[in-house]
């Protein structure tokens, strides 16, 4: 019993952490979009046009294990024809460079995060002309 | 003044028949002709020495194993470049049909399946392949070095003759790109229908035929064929299954981008090799990112709809005859034919007859009308 209120604290401490440090979660530069988890924030920005290879300049808060970007159409269940490379730069900023939309329609950016033997997918999803 | 009034009510009534939505998809497909920007992978890009070589190069049927064989054979110019054959014949039958040179430089990926990233990588291919051109580095140097005109123009676009034969044929494929790179489609009506629709210009928007104008809708809309026949070149520039059975005899399939894939990684001819004149390889972020999936077998590329009719027959292994074949595949394909793990795009329209006659009618006007290429006349031989 000692043992399970220890973890449920630990979790909760987590958690508390997590969203400390996501509010604290910037990315310098200029507008920037944000996805939340319990645990974690992203703070991304990207200016993806159709057709054209892009990349994206993130943050993540707290900087998790390890970090992969993705993209999505789900209505169209495919994804995109590039497998981006994360770089990072320190300090829980990346650049993730590689991507390319080759369809108009409903996108979604995927960053997979792994942290703590877990991971977790934030998700925001865009529309590209 | 009443006939003023009348064309502005028409092209307002017409005009308001299309959503702002409509508007917006329908100027992405301008404005034509794009701009030309030099390939930087290829120094001769854009060189008026290199695109007067590579005409030379694009006629000259002596860089074949027989000697009847050139560039021209399958892309035959009053033809709109292809050569209105199922499956190009070159010193043999290939697999695959023919496709258009016109455009080309607008593509991100080269051939059917993207095996190449580049024009000039691209150009090599029918040169070494035994079924078209049949001959390797060391024939096409020799010829180069020992024909005095040819010699002397290579010198003028490159500078000194490299000792290496390999070095050479790459320089007769930078020039051979450098000429087709100027082999653009010219303005349509809808273009013409396009821009006017943009700057609001009724006469001009009045102009275009009504059945054109419900073809267009139905495929920025109903039939959502702008989903892969985007942008000014009416292509994606990328691959798809779309049900056209990819077995070429028996015992014989077609892999397409599967296999293109895995070529262009293989090639020491691809942006990220050492022929690449780019030193920033700003070019090749395709090639370094690009993800072979098991979905990709018997994926084709997005063909141009531009000139379209000039181009038949239609699809990677030329087994549509007409446009209203192709219209017919896609308003009955099954999704059953298509990957049980692939993209979920396809959908049988299922046309009327009418929406059938109204995409032909719209289709056809994405043709210029005809070749305009003239060759060059034989300028004095090179000193």
């Amino acid at each position: 019993m000692e043992k399970r209120r220890a973890a449920v604290r630990a979790a909760a401490l987590s958690l508390v952490l997590g969203a400390g440090a996501a509010l604290a979660c910037e990315l310098p530069g200029g507008p920037a979009q944000t996805i939340r988890s319990p645990t974690h924030s992203v703070v991304y920005r990207a200016a993806p046009r159709l057709g054209e290879h892009f990349a994206v300049e993130f943050a993540v808060c707290p900087a998790p294990e390890g970090v992969r970007v993705d993209a999505w159409m789900p209505a169209h269940r495919h994804g995109m024809n590039y497998v981006p490379a994360v770089k990072a730069l320190g300090g829980g900023r990346y650049r993730a460079e590689g991507l390319l939309f080759h369809m108009p329609g409903e996108w979604e950016f995927v960053f997979v995060l792994r942290a703590h033997g877990a991971t977790q997918r934030l998700v925001r999803g865009l529309r590209v002309e | 003044m009443k006939r003023w009034l009348a064309l502005l009510l028409a092209a307002a009534t017409q005009a308001a028949a299309f959503t702002d939505e409509e508007v917006r998809a329908i100027a992405a497909h301008g404005p034509w002709p794009p701009a030309f920007a030099p390939d930087p992978s290829n120094r001769a890009s854009g060189s008026k020495d290199a695109i007067e070589l590579g005409e030379r190069l694009f006629f000259e049927r002596r860089l074949s194993a027989n000697g009847a064989v050139s560039c021209s054979r399958c892309h035959i110019p009053e033809r709109n470049w292809t050569d209105g054959e199922a499956r190009a014949i070159g010193l043999a039958r290939v697999d695959r049909n023919t496709m258009s040179v016109t455009n080309v430089r607008v593509q991100r990926w080269f051939g059917w399946d993207g095996a190449n990233d580049s024009l000039w990588a691209q150009s090599l291919r029918p040169l070494l392949d035994a079924r078209e051109m049949g001959v390797d580095a060391s024939r096409i140097a020799k010829f180069v070095r020992q024909h005095a005109d040819l010699a002397c123009r290579y010198r003028r676009v490159f500078g000194a003759m490299p000792s290496e034969d390999e070095a050479v044929m790459v320089g007769v494929a930078k020039a051979l790109a450098a000429f087709q790179e100027t082999l653009s489609s010219g303005r349509t009506a809808f273009d013409e229908f396009r821009d006017a629709l943009v700057k609001g210009d009724a006469a001009g928007i009045a102009a275009y035929p009504e059945d054109a104008k419900r073809g267009l809708r139905f495929f920025v809309g109903k039939g959502s064929c702008n989903v892969c026949h985007v942008g000014p070149a009416f292509t994606n520039g990328e691959f798809h299954d779309t049900g056209i059975p990819f077995f070429i005899e028996q015992g014989r399939v077609d892999p397409g981008r599967h296999a293109g894939i895995q070529k262009l990684r293989a090639s020491e001819f691809n942006l990220l090799g050492r022929y690449n004149d780019d030193a920033r390889r700003s070019t090749a972020t395709g090639t370094t990112h690009v993800r072979l999936e098991h979905r990709n077998f018997g994926e084709f590329r997005t063909p141009s709809l531009r000139n379209l009719a000039l181009s038949a027959p239609y699809m990677h292994n030329g087994s549509r005859e007409t446009l209203r074949d192709v219209l017919d595949h896609y308003s009955t394909v099954s999704p059953d034919r298509l990957h049980a793990d692939g993209e979920a795009i396809l959908r049988a329209l299922n046309l009327t007859a009418r929406e059938t006659d109204d995409l032909v009618a719209f289709l056809e006007t994405l043709s210029d009308g005809g070749a305009t290429y003239r060759r060059q006349p034989s300028a004095a031989d090179c000193r």
